[in-house]
C-alpha cells in the first residue's frame, strides 16, 4: 500500500480528490494476500472519462467473480495530482487497495482513443514500471492491451507484451489461468508468451520481426518464434444472451461523462458506413433477446439506483425489437422516476417517435451526424441518409416542440468538393428555414443550429484505409471557407483542430517506428493529448524530427492496395477483398445495402459463425 | 400524518472529498437501491423532495448533518436507519431520524455551526501568547475580511465585518502541542454562523486569524470538521434533534 498520509497530503492539494479515494458503492476490494492473480484495469485517461467505459464494467465484474483473481482500477492522474505524486513520491496506484500497479501481476490498458498512447507512457512512468517490454523482467508486471486501437497495435509494439484482439470476455480468463499454473511452477515470462501466442486473439509482437522496403513502406512481417501464428484472428463472442454482463456497476461519488446504466443491446452494426472503424471490426451483429434485457434492466435498477438507463450499441435505432424494449423498460420503470435515453439517433421518423415517447417532457437538444454536405458524398462514405430523411426529421422535430439542433459533419472525406463543403452551409440554412417555414404560432423554443464539423481521419480495417488524409493546409482552408460562409446569429459553426486529426491519422495508421517518436514525445512533456488545452503539437513535430519519423509518410500518403499494411497480420474476418470492392464503389458513388437487407458478402459470417449473420 | 423525515448523519474520512451535488446525487440512488418511498416534485421534471440543510464545503468532515426528505409512505424510524444504513457507503452514516410536522424547511432551523479546526502554525511556541492572541481578536468590535462575490460575469472584492458571526473561539489545549522547533499543531473549536441569515466558512475564519493575530497558519495543513449544528431561539443555542 502507498503511504496513506502522503496520499491525503496529496488529495487536500488537488481539484477533485474523489477521483482517487475509491470506496465507491459496488467496487470490489479484495484482501491481495488472498488471492492468486493480481489484475489492474488501466485506463489512460481520468476517472470521469474511464468510469463512463462499459468494458472496464463488465472486466472488473467478470474477473472479480473469480475467487482467486482481484481487479482493480487505475486512471490517468490529472495534472494536479501527478504533480503532488511526484512531489510527495507517491507511485501510482489502484484505488481499491491503494496499492502501487508494480506490485500487480498485470497491467491491462484499454486503447480506446490513439491520442490516449502518450498517458499509458506516463503512467507506467509513474508506476515505476518500465516502459519497454524487453527492460521489464520476470518480476514485473505484464503490461498487455486490448479494445479498439489494439487494431493496429504496431505504434506501440516496443511497449505492450502482448495484444488481445477483438472482445476480451472468454479470452481474458483463458489468459489467467495458463498464468496461474505458470505461476504456480515458477514463471518465465518468455514461457508464457510463447504459450498464449497459441491462443486465438493474442499478439505477441516480440515473436515477430518486420523487414522494410527502400521506400520505407514494409516488405514483409515474419514469427521469429517457431509455432507462432502468421495471422493473429480476432475474437468474438458468439452469443450475447450467454455471454457474461454484470448485474452491478460501481457508482462513482462525482459525475462522469455518461453517469447512467447502459445497456448493451447489441454488437456490431449493419449500416456499413465507409469512414467508420467501429463498424468494420465489432462484425457481425448479435442482438441481445428482449427477455435477457429486461431481465439485466431489473437487476441493474436495483443494484445502483440509477436514475437513466441507456440502450447503448453502435446504432441503437436499429434494435430490431425497439419499440417493443422501450414500451416494456417505460411500462416498468416510469413510475419509478427512471428514464430511459437513446444515444445514438437515426434520421428517420420512427426513431423520432420513439424518442418522442421517452423524452416527453425535457426537450434536450437533438444530434444528427449527416456526416457530409451533400448527397454525391454521402453516396461516397455510404451514409444511407438523404436530404429528405433530414427535412422530414427536422420538421417532426420542430413540430414536436424541440428547437436545438445539431448536425455533424466530417470535412476531408474522400473526393471532397467545394460544392460537397458548401453542402455543409446549404443544410444549415435549410434547417433555418423549415423552422421559420412554421407559422409563428407553432414555433416552440428558441431556434439554435450547431454546425459540427470533425477532420476526417482515415483508419484500418475500413475502405479508406489506403486513402490520403487532407493535410493540415488543406483543411484549414476548408475551415476558413465554412467560417467565412456561415454567417447567421441562429447558427454555431464548430470544428476539431487539424493538427490533432493529423496526428491522430500518423497514429492510427503508423508502424512499429512510432514507438520511439511516441516516447520522445511523452519525454517533451506530451501527456492528455486529446485534452485541447494540454496539447501540444510542436512537441510532437520535435520528436518526430528528432527519430527520423514523417509524419506525411502516415498521414497524409496514399496506399496502393497491394502494399503490406501494419496491420495485415491482423484477420478481423472482413476480407480485403471486401474493402478493395467498397472502396471502388466508393469513387463510383456506389451505395451498398444494409446487411439486415441482404449479405453483402464482407467475409465475416464464413470466417466466425459458419453461417448468417 | 407525519411525512418529513429529518435525518442527522455524518460525513467523514474521505467522504469529505464529495461535494453538496455528489452526495444529493448518493442519497438519490442510495433512496432508490432502498426503495424508499420518497415523494417527487410536480411539474415536468419531477425531482425527489430531498433538502441538505448548510452544505459543507469540499474537504471539511462532519460529525453531524441534517437533511429533510418527504415520503409518500411512513417508515418506522429504526427501521429506516437500518435499511439505508446496510448500504451507505464507509463514511456516511445516518445517527438520528425524526418526523417533524413543520411547513419551513431545515435549512431555516439552521444558525450555528460548532467546529474543531486543526492547523499548524509556523511561529508559536507559547500556549499563552496563543490564548493571548484569540482573546484579543474576540475584543475587537470589527473583523473586516474581503469576500469577492460574483456579480453577473464580473467578480468583485468586498469587505465584509464577520464579527458578528463568530460566536466563540475557544483552544483545545490537550490537542495542541509543539511538533517542531517552530512548528505548532494548534485545535480550536469555534461557533460561527451558519444558514441563510449569516454564514461564515471554517476556512475564513482561519483568514480572520492570520489577519488580525501573528499567529501564522499553514492554511494547507487545515483540517476541519464540523462537529454540531444549532438552532437559535431567544438568544439561547440548542441542538437541532
Amino acid at each position: 500500500m502507498i503511504n496513506i498520509s502522503k496520499f491525503e497530503k496529496a488529495l487536500k492539494r488537488v481539484e477533485k480528490p474523489a477521483r482517487y479515494i475509491g470506496m465507491e458503492k459496488n467496487s470490489i476490494k479484495k484482501n491481495l494476500d488472498d488471492v492468486k492473480v493480481k489484475f489492474a484495469f488501466a485506463f489512460p485517461d481520468i476517472y470521469d472519462v474511464g468510469m463512463s467505459h462499459l468494458g472496464l464494467h463488465i472486466l472488473y465484474n467478470l474477473l472479480n467473480n473469480e475467487e482467486d483473481i482481484a481487479c482493480e482500477r487505475v486512471f490517468a492522474p490529472w495534472i494536479d495530482m501527478e504533480e503532488q505524486m511526484i512531489k510527495e513520491e507517491i507511485p501510482l496506484f489502484t484505488l481499491e487497495n491503494k496499492e502501487p500497479i508494480k506490485n500487480f501481476d498485470f497491467v491491462g490498458f484499454t486503447l480506446q482513443y490513439e491520442m490516449s498512447y502518450t498517458n499509458i507512457i506516463n503512467m507506467l512512468h509513474l508506476a515505476d514500471i518500465p516502459i519497454l517490454s524487453k527492460d521489464r523482467k520476470d518480476s514485473d508486471p505484464l503490461v498487455i492491451a486490448g479494445g479498439p486501437c489494439a487494431y493496429n497495435p504496431e505504434p506501440i509494439a516496443d511497449i505492450f507484451d502482448f495484444f488481445v484482439l477483438g472482445e476480451g470476455e472468454e479470452i481474458v480468463l483463458e489468459i489467467l489461468n495458463i498464468y496461474k499454473e505458470h505461476k504456480e511452477r515458477g514463471f518465465s515470462k518468455l514461457d508464457f508468451l510463447k504459450e498464449i501466442s497459441q491462443i486465438e486473439g493474442i499478439y505477441v509482437p516480440q515473436f515477430y520481426e518486420v523487414y522494410y522496403k527502400e521506400d520505407n513502406t514494409i516488405d514483409r512481417m515474419v514469427p521469429i518464434v517457431e509455432g507462432v501464428p502468421k495471422t493473429v484472428n480476432k475474437r468474438i463472442i458468439k452469443n450475447l444472451n450467454k455471454t457474461y454482463y454484470p448485474e452491478k456497476l460501481i457508482i462513482p461519488f462525482i459525475e462522469i461523462v455518461h453517469d447512467r446504466i447502459p445497456l448493451e443491446i447489441f454488437r456490431g452494426c449493419t449500416r456499413g458506413c465507409r469512414f467508420c472503424q467501429a463498424g468494420m471490426i465489432y462484425r457481425p451483429v448479435r442482438e441481445k433477446d428482449i427477455e435477457t434485457l429486461l431481465n439485466l434492466a431489473e437487476k441493474l435498477v436495483e443494484s445502483t439506483g440509477y436514475e437513466n438507463i441507456s440502450l447503448t450499441s453502435l446504432s441503437s435505432c436499429d434494435y430490431s425489437q425497439l419499440q417493443m424494449l422501450v414500451a416494456e423498460l417505460m411500462k416498468k420503470y416510469e413510475e419509478k422516476h427512471i428514464g430511459i435515453s437513446l444515444p445514438s439517433l437515426r434520421l428517420d421518423s420512427f426513431s423520432l417517435g420513439i424518442l418522442k415517447d421517452i423524452e416527453k417532457v425535457r426537450k434536450t437538444g437533438l444530434t444528427f451526424a449527416p456526416e457530409a454536405g451533400s448527397q454525391r458524398l454521402r453516396d461516397v462514405i455510404n451514409k444511407g441518409v438523404t436530404e429528405e430523411d433530414l427535412e422530414r426529421a427536422v420538421t417532426f422535430a420542430f413540430n414536436e416542440g424541440w428547437s436545438t439542433i445539431k448536425l455533424y459533419f466530417m470535412i476531408g472525406l474522400p473526393t471532397e468538393t467545394k460544392e460537397d463543403l458548401l453542402g455543409i452551409k446549404k443544410l444549415g440554412y435549410k434547417v433555418k428555414d423549415l423552422f421559420f417555414g412554421m407559422p409563428k404560432e407553432k414555433r416552440k423554443g428558441n431556434l439554435k443550429i450547431t454546425l459540427s464539423a470533425s477532420c476526417f481521419v482515415p483508419k484500418p480495417f475500413t475502405p479508406f484505409q489506403w486513402i490520403g488524409q487532407n493535410s493540415i493546409e488543406e483543411f484549414n482552408e476548408k475551415i476558413r471557407l465554412l467560417k467565412s460562409e456561415i454567417r447567421d446569429n441562429k447558427i454555431t459553426f464548430n470544428y476539431h483542430d487539424p493538427k490533432l486529426s493529423y496526428l491522430e491519422a500518423v497514429l492510427a495508421r503508423g508502424d512499429r517506428r512510432l514507438s520511439k517518436a511516441i516516447i520522445k514525445a511523452w519525454e517533451k512533456g506530451c501527456k492528455f493529448d486529446g485534452w485541447s488545452d494540454v496539447f501540444d503539437f510542436s512537441k510532437w513535430m520535435e520528436a518526430f524530427e528528432e527519430t527520423g519519423i514523417d509524419g506525411d509518410f502516415y498521414a497524409l500518403r496514399e496506399r496502393s492496395f497491394d502494399e503490406v499494411l501494419p496491420w495485415d497480420f491482423i484477420d478481423i474476418g472482413i476480407t480485403k477483398e471486401y474493402l478493395i470492392k467498397e472502396y471502388k464503389k466508393a469513387t463510383n458513388e456506389e451505395l451498398t445495402r444494409d446487411c439486415r437487407l441482404g449479405c453483402n458478402n464482407c467475409g465475416i459470417n464464413r470466417s466466425f459463425l459458419g453461417g448468417v449473420c | 400524518m407525519l411525512m418529513n423525515l429529518w435525518i442527522k448523519f455524518t460525513k467523514e474520512n474521505y467522504l469529505k472529498y464529495i461535494s453538496h451535488l455528489d452526495l444529493m446525487r448518493l442519497f438519490q440512488r442510495t433512496f432508490r437501491r432502498c426503495n424508499i418511498p420518497i415523494k417527487y416534485s410536480q411539474g415536468f421534471n419531477p425531482q425527489p423532495k430531498m433538502t441538505i440543510g448548510n452544505p459543507l464545503a469540499l474537504g471539511v468532515e462532519s460529525a453531524e448533518e441534517f437533511m429533510e426528505i418527504d415520503l409518500y409512505e411512513r417508515i418506522p424510524e429504526d427501521e429506516f436507519i437500518r435499511i439505508v444504513n446496510s448500504d451507505l457507503p464507509e463514511g456516511i452514516k445516518i445517527i438520528e431520524v425524526k418526523y417533524v410536522d413543520s411547513k419551513s424547511s431545515i435549512t431555516s432551523f439552521i444558525d450555528w455551526s460548532y467546529y474543531e479546526i486543526q492547523f499548524v502554525a509556523n511561529n508559536i511556541d507559547d500556549l499563552n501568547l496563543l490564548k493571548t492572541s484569540i482573546m484579543k481578536l474576540l475584543e475587537m468590535d470589527q473583523l473586516i475580511i474581503e469576500k469577492e462575490k460574483r456579480k453577473g460575469n464580473k467578480v468583485v472584492s468586498q469587505n465584509k465585518d464577520v464579527r458578528p458571526f463568530i460566536g466563540n473561539i475557544t483552544i483545545s489545549e490537550g490537542k495542541t502541542k509543539k511538533i517542531s522547533d517552530n512548528e505548532c499543531l494548534i485545535t480550536i473549536n469555534c461557533l460561527l454562523k451558519s444558514g441563510d441569515k449569516g454564514n461564515l466558512k471554517p476556512v475564513d475564519l482561519l483568514k480572520v486569524i492570520e489577519k488580525y493575530t501573528d499567529i501564522d497558519i499553514d492554511i494547507d495543513t487545515a483540517e476541519i470538521k464540523r462537529l454540531k449544528i444549532y438552532s437559535e431561539k431567544d438568544n439561547k443555542i440548542e441542538p437541532l434533534m
